[in-house]
């Protein structure tokens, strides 16, 4: 294995305001495999995990990237002068469930789902660039498609899409609750 | 009913059931209205007593005052399938009712559906509860161009356009400078290609701001457009919408050594 490659990528990661994927690590670094890449990788993420410190490497949209840990919000929300996140209204959250649970999928088959008309919540979701406009279905009136983004994947802090709990995990999720 | 309704309202909560969202006692629409009549009459969604789903629903939307047709023509679209099914259960038919062809399967599917959703949304919150709590270093810096300058050589028309937008703001000053300097465009024309020699480039809008006054600026102005014209000097806009910024052309450099 490549000398020192631990404290290479974190170095990269260190510098690297976006996630940073494993496919560029192994671009600027020819002489490490991409299963040696992945490996110390998964050690990286875990050594950050188990110590004292506020920060730690998460995986995000596919890349890696630093962030802080959450016992640390109050303090930082102070310095960067941010009162609270946004958080979407209940309606706009329900709407991109149906989009990611469902896409790509029109504005019609949103309200079927819902069982509500789901047009300003699309709009206010695609202002945010949470779901995207990915092409037109083959039906009559040829309505639009939707999909969630690379956006929506950061905004839960999700790796990517197949992170989201499967039909089968929520359906049990349903039962505990129902319990 | 009314009131009871409220109760319900405020009551989900605090059964620990946070898959149900009820924000100001009202529900997300007519399938969270069943669903959650459905749990509170502890019902078997995959067999539905319509009767006794109907009336529950046809009394929560009894009890409320009045019915806001634009927000909730969609719970009175549900009763009214509601019904439907019930009128299809209750036609007689020379035999049993197949499971494939019940007339609520259709309503169950979307019930399921939404169950589904609604799940997902409790998934989906506890998530963007936690992120809310973390930091990534973005937010502190402006995040890095993505793609090289696309770097845009600009018009007489846009040079023109920046111009008046600033004499309008020059005019706004209203400074009334009293002053006998003389103003040559040769003597302007040289000090431009002295500060460009110097500086590398100038923002054509802060250079033209920073004239003593207006007369100064519009000589200024005119001197830039004689030194484009004499291609001097080249104006590119690095972005659309940016500011333009004024380069000496390297090629015109002997020609200022002349000067």
């Amino acid at each position: 294995m490549m000398d020192h490659l631990p404290q290479i990528l974190e170095a990269l990661i260190f510098i690297s305001v976006e996630p940073l994927t494993p496919d560029k690590m192994a671009e600027v670094l020819p002489d490490a495999t991409s299963e040696e890449i992945a490996a110390v990788l998964q050690a990286l993420v875990a050594a950050y995990e188990d110590s004292d410190r506020a920060i730690r490497i998460v995986p995000s949209a596919g890349g890696y990237v630093f962030s802080t840990k959450p016992p640390y919000d109050e303090p930082v929300r102070r310095l960067l002068q941010i009162e609270r996140r946004k958080k979407l209204s209940g309606q706009a959250l329900e709407t991109l469930s149906a989009v990611a649970y469902h896409q790509p999928v029109t504005q019609a088959e949103i309200a079927s789902i819902r069982g509500v008309d789901s047009s300003y919540s699309l709009h206010t979701l695609l202002e945010n660039k949470l779901i995207k406009i990915v092409g037109r279905k083959d039906a009559p009136g040829r309505p639009l498609l939707y999909r969630t983004t690379e956006k929506f994947l950061a905004h839960f802090g999700l790796n990517s899409i197949e992170d989201l709990p499967s039909a089968e995990e929520l359906k049990k999720l349903m039962q505990e609750e129902n319990a | 009913m009314s009131s009871e309704n409220d109760q319900a309202g405020v009551a989900a909560p605090e059964e620990g059931d946070a898959g149900y969202q009820i924000r100001l006692g009202v529900f997300e629409g007519p399938l969270d209205l069943l669903l959650f009549l459905i749990k509170k009459k502890k019902i078997d969604i995959q067999d539905i007593p319509i009767a006794v789903i109907t009336g529950e629903y046809l009394e929560y939307l009894n009890g409320r005052e009045r019915i806001n047709l634009d927000r909730e023509a969609e719970f009175l679209l549900m009763a009214a399938i509601l019904i439907y099914i019930k009128s299809q259960i209750l036609l007689p038919r020379e035999q049993p009712i197949e499971p494939d062809i019940d007339p609520r399967k259709e309503l169950v599917d979307r019930l399921q559906d939404y169950q589904q959703i609604r799940a997902a949304v409790g998934v989906l919150r506890e998530r963007e509860e936690e992120q809310a709590q973390i930091w990534r270093r973005a937010a502190l810096t402006a995040p890095l161009p993505e793609q090289d300058l696309d770097l845009i050589e600009v018009s007489l028309f846009d040079l023109a356009e920046s111009f008046f937008a600033m004499m309008k703001r020059k005019q706004g000053e209203n400074l009334q400078v009293i002053q006998g300097k003389k103003l040559s465009m040769g003597d302007k024309m040289n000090e431009i290609v002295a500060v460009l020699t110097e500086r590398d480039h100038i923002d054509f809008l802060e250079y033209l701001g920073s004239q003593d006054s207006l007369e100064e600026a519009l000589l200024a102005f005119f001197c830039l457009l004689e030194l484009l014209k004499a291609r001097v000097v080249v104006a590119i806009q690095e972005q659309l919408f940016h500011t333009i910024k004024v380069w000496l052309r390297r090629e015109a450099l002997p020609a200022k050594d002349q000067e």
